[in-house]
């Protein structure tokens, strides 16, 4: 891949969807479309930008390139002492907050093949403050591949290598050799829906959440498509609703919209009461 | 209470947010902002004050702001603001460090190292050697270590030699920064100073020499930790930079330290999995030379890093096959990225032995690991891997891999790759199957690609017309005339690319039809076929399709037009006039050879797209004559785009030697 290929290609992806590849991961970029263009019997990167750029089946193989690209690593009970700060401070909250409306939503942004979604319902379950409430946790992706697994909700020994044996027996049914299923009682509560959060128009479908999930998904993001994502995230949040990123993320020189909220066992964010913004 | 609190910071906030910066009064009210008491209405009011108009009035109030003691918030929002502030801020700062208060030189030299200006630079390298505060002088080392430049490195290589230690680190951790390192003998000298080792050693990773990877092994034997994980680090940074033609003696210097160290197996075990990603990349360096197989899974797992990724392959390469067991086994707790570049390396060191794991792997697996076990089995040269991939073949996203996995074993067991092929198109494979089937069994296929040509399936109807072309050119183009009017645009764009490939310049006709084909992939396929084929007939058709608004179709169009040689200067003009820089771009290389070409070239160095003047200049350096040389250097002196540049300075010298 040369340099003036690595360029245009990562522009292209970068206007579509806020990813930015950065120099260093020329490397990375051409490992992982390489297949691509054996697939479709390209000889060079040239080429395939072309075939981003004009060849009729564009679309879907942007999508396919961008799913190449973007890394799917996720497991279920990620980030322990996060969890246990949303759990043991945020839901409580939440539940006095919506006493008299009874319903929750949470939008777990950047959702890949539907972990961290369903390990947010266990944890409501586990809680149980919320049997007998509206409750919705939405998954969105901007990888239609991994939707299909996470509306699947099988996984392998990979997605439960963090998670207690206890919720193994509890919140999965075992449906075959190294394969598990999520619980149907807990898929209940869980979405999955389609979404470039570079596009705010695409968020309309997203309902107003009261916790927005968004870890280790704007490191995909210069500074500019961080803050275009934050300000979408703001604008959807309820006023008083939680921001939660992944540990090694912050919003220092990204955006002071959000205040910082310490809790016992995490630091989150949150959305201030007289917030302005919002959108259905 | 709280929450009242709260609400009222809110609104603070949110004042300063929609303040109008441009009204009379807001400058002062967002200094005044800088002095609230929450952070953010703070950090509102210097993000404010940067879009204040008459900046250098708003530089010398934020400086004004600096000097007030006692107001620390207010003190450090200012230095923010001014960090924001560009060129502007850099001649009052520079004035400032001039100030009678030490703590506001500081001040000075901190935001000029924020604003990174080289204009700064000498102005930091005075107050660095000459000022009498101690704080002063290391605010501006460190200064100099984000502003750059040669000048600052040699007063920073002065700096090493000064009685204060503070003074001498900063001035290392700078000389790092600028990846400037002094001379070795230098560094040796600095490695025996247990405040500076630790810095000594990053500047050592800087020097790409054996002598210094020899230090840097030494290094590897210390007692205390921090010294270890300081050489480790350094080797990472060393292997980095150094050529490739050094790293086997680097490599081997390595080798031979840690052989001399009980626990080194475990030591880089634990440097693999800390969170310092250079720590990571000198354990990635150390775990190479170990080749310890126990090791491989822990590698792996530095793709999460994945800027380390060259190297963690790099790294695996060297191990052994037993690692492919190793890998195989750990393959289930294995992270995504770390199994990325595990099924990579597995792949290469499968034999027969490996297939019960894979095929188990085939049952349990997620489909990135289904697809590694797939590739892994079309290489392990056995029989027994032949069935459990004809089970895959019609699953929609593992068929492809599969057939391909099957071409590579029918080397060996051709006659049970064809009949387990055969067997899945019965039973509705994907259409993949059906290439994979002509490319093992070649022409005693044929009836049966005829036979699947007449299918329902539009998938297999058209992957049939292009591979029957593939190996009877003769049927394949009866079957594509045929299959223009089928009803699917699939199948008749498999027939449209079929007349390009095997026909002549005979289907112009036929091609007149599929140009106007209500459907855009079969107009797209005909304007390429028309290229291919020749078909000479159509150049009206491509040249007026040249000035379309779709990129696809003009960029194809002119493509076309170049191919049968009927770019005509008129039409070239056009074309390079086009919205579209790819359009553009192709319209360059067709007419690069022309007087024409060269001509547009010239005027297209002032393209508003990088890639347009990069191709601007290539065509120059190719085929323009001395003529050009003045147009090409200006652009040159102009250019700010580093592959545009690139590019340019390409041309210049090849248009200076005509």
């Amino acid at each position: 891949m040369s340099a003036e290929e690595f360029r245009l290609l990562r522009d292209f992806v970068y206007g579509h969807c806020g990813i930015l590849v950065r120099d260093d991961m020329k490397y990375v970029m051409q490992r992982r479309l390489w297949p691509r263009l054996e697939a479709l019997g390209l000889t060079d990167f040239s080429a395939y930008y072309r075939y981003l750029r004009f060849d009729a089946q564009r679309r879907a193989e942007l999508e396919t390139a961008i799913e190449a690209l973007t890394t799917h690593e996720t497991y279920f009970f990620r980030e322990p002492r996060q969890l246990k700060a949303f759990s043991e401070e945020v839901l409580p909250q939440l539940e006095r907050r919506n006493a008299r409306t009874k319903r929750l939503r949470i939008w777990s942004a950047g959702c890949s093949s539907g972990e961290e979604a369903y390990t947010v319902a266990m944890l409501l379950k586990d809680s149980g403050r919320f049997e007998g409430w509206d409750v919705e946790v939405h998954g969105t992706d901007i990888s239609r591949r991994v939707l299909v697994a996470a509306r699947q909700g099988e996984y392998g020994p990979s997605a439960l290598r963090a998670t207690p044996p206890d919720k193994v027996a509890r919140y999965f049914v075992h449906v075959g050799p190294n394969r598990v299923r999520v619980r149907d009682d807990i898929r209940a509560w869980v979405s999955f829906g389609h979404h470039n959060l570079q596009d705010p128009d695409a968020a309309l479908h997203v309902s107003r959440p009261d916790v927005v999930f968004c870890r280790n998904v704007m490191i995909y993001f210069d500074t500019a498509a961080r803050q275009r994502v934050l300000r979408l995230i703001y604008d959807k949040l309820v006023p008083g609703g939680y921001l939660l990123l992944g540990h090694s993320e912050n919003l220092i020189n990204l955006s002071a919209d959000f205040e910082l909220v310490h809790l016992r066992s995490d630091l989150v964010y949150r959305k201030p009461e007289l917030g302005g913004g919002g959108s259905p | 209470m709280i929450e009242e609190g709260r609400n009222a910071e809110e609104a603070r906030y949110r004042a300063l947010l929609e303040l109008d910066v441009s009204a009379e009064g807001a400058r002062e009210t967002l200094v005044a902002g800088l002095h609230d008491e929450s952070w953010r209405v703070r950090r509102a009011a210097a993000e404010g004050l940067t879009r204040v108009p008459g900046r250098d009035q708003v530089v010398e109030r934020l400086i004004s702001v600096l000097g007030e003691r006692d107001e620390t918030g207010a003190r450090n929002a200012a230095a923010e603001s001014l960090s924001g502030m560009g060129l502007e801020a850099v001649g009052p700062l520079v004035r400032l460090l001039g100030h009678v208060d030490p703590d506001q030189r500081k001040f000075a030299a901190d935001i000029l190292g924020q604003l990174g200006q080289s204009q700064a630079e000498d102005a930091l390298v005075q107050a660095m050697l000459e000022d009498t505060d101690l704080n002063v002088r290391v605010a501006a080392a460190e200064a100099l270590g984000k502003v750059g430049g040669k000048v600052s490195a040699r007063a920073l290589e002065r700096i090493l030699y000064d009685p204060e230690p503070l003074l001498q680190l900063s001035a290392l951790e700078s000389l790092a920064a600028l990846r400037h390192p002094p001379p070795l003998p230098e560094v040796v000298r600095l490695l025996g100073n247990p405040t500076l080792k630790r810095s000594a050693y990053r500047v050592l990773g800087l020097i790409p020499q054996v002598a210094a990877t020899e230090l840097v092994c030494r290094g590897l034997g210390a007692e205390s930790r921090s010294t270890r994980e300081a050489a480790l680090v350094a080797l990472g940074t060393q292997a980095g930079l150094a050529e490739p033609s050094l790293r086997p003696e680097m490599e081997a210097a390595v080798r031979l330290a840690l052989k001399r160290l009980p626990e080194a197996v475990a030591w880089v075990a634990s440097a693999l999995e800390s969170d310092d990603i250079e720590l990571k990349a000198g354990a990635l360096v150390a775990a190479a030379a170990l080749r310890e197989p126990q090791l491989a899974p822990l590698v792996a797992e530095v793709a999460q890093e994945e800027r380390l990724m060259p190297e963690v392959m790099r790294t695996l390469a060297y191990f052994g096959p037993e690692t492919g067991r190793e890998l195989l086994a750990s393959m289930d707790r294995l992270s995504f990225p770390a199994r990325e570049v595990a099924g990579h390396v597995l792949v290469e060191l499968v034999d027969a032995t490996f297939v019960p794991e894979l095929v188990q792997m085939l049952d349990w697996g997620e489909v990135d690991l289904k697809a590694v076990a797939v590739q892994a089995l079309g290489r392990t040269s056995s029989l027994e891997a032949v069935e459990p991939l004809a089970q895959l073949l019609s699953h929609p996203e593992l068929a492809g891999p599969a057939a391909r996995a099957l071409v590579i074993l029918a080397a060996n067991f051709s006659r049970q790759v064809v009949q387990a092929l055969e067997a899945a198109l019965e039973h509705g494979a994907e259409p993949v199957v059906l290439s994979a089937l002509v490319r093992v069994g070649g022409t005693a296929m044929l009836p049966l690609v005829r036979r699947t040509a007449r299918e329902a399936s539009v998938p297999l109807r058209a992957t049939a017309v292009e591979v029957l072309a593939a190996v009877d050119p003769v049927g394949g183009l009866e079957l594509a005339r045929q299959s223009l009017s089928d009803e699917s645009p699939r199948v008749r764009t498999a027939a449209v690319r079929v007349l390009g490939q095997v026909g002549d310049r005979t289907m112009a006709g036929l091609l007149k039809q599929a140009l106007a084909d209500e459907a855009l992939e079969v107009r797209l396929a005909a304007l390429e076929a028309v290229g291919e084929c020749g078909a000479v007939d159509r150049v009206a058709d491509l040249e007026a399709l040249v000035p379309h608004p779709d990129g696809a179709i003009a960029y194809r169009a002119v493509q076309a037009l170049a191919r049968l040689g009927a770019l005509h200067d008129e039409v070239l003009r056009k074309a390079v006039g086009h919205g579209d820089h790819e359009v553009v771009k192709a319209a360059l290389m067709a007419g690069a050879a022309s007087n024409e070409g060269v001509s547009l070239a010239v005027g297209l160095l002032g393209h508003a797209s990088w890639d347009v003047r990069a191709a601007a200049a290539r065509v120059l350096g190719d085929s323009g004559g001395p003529e050009c040389l003045p147009a090409t250097r200006a652009a040159l002196a102009a250019e700010m785009d580093s592959l545009a540049r690139r590019a340019l300075v390409d041309a210049v010298e090849r248009l200076s030697g005509r």
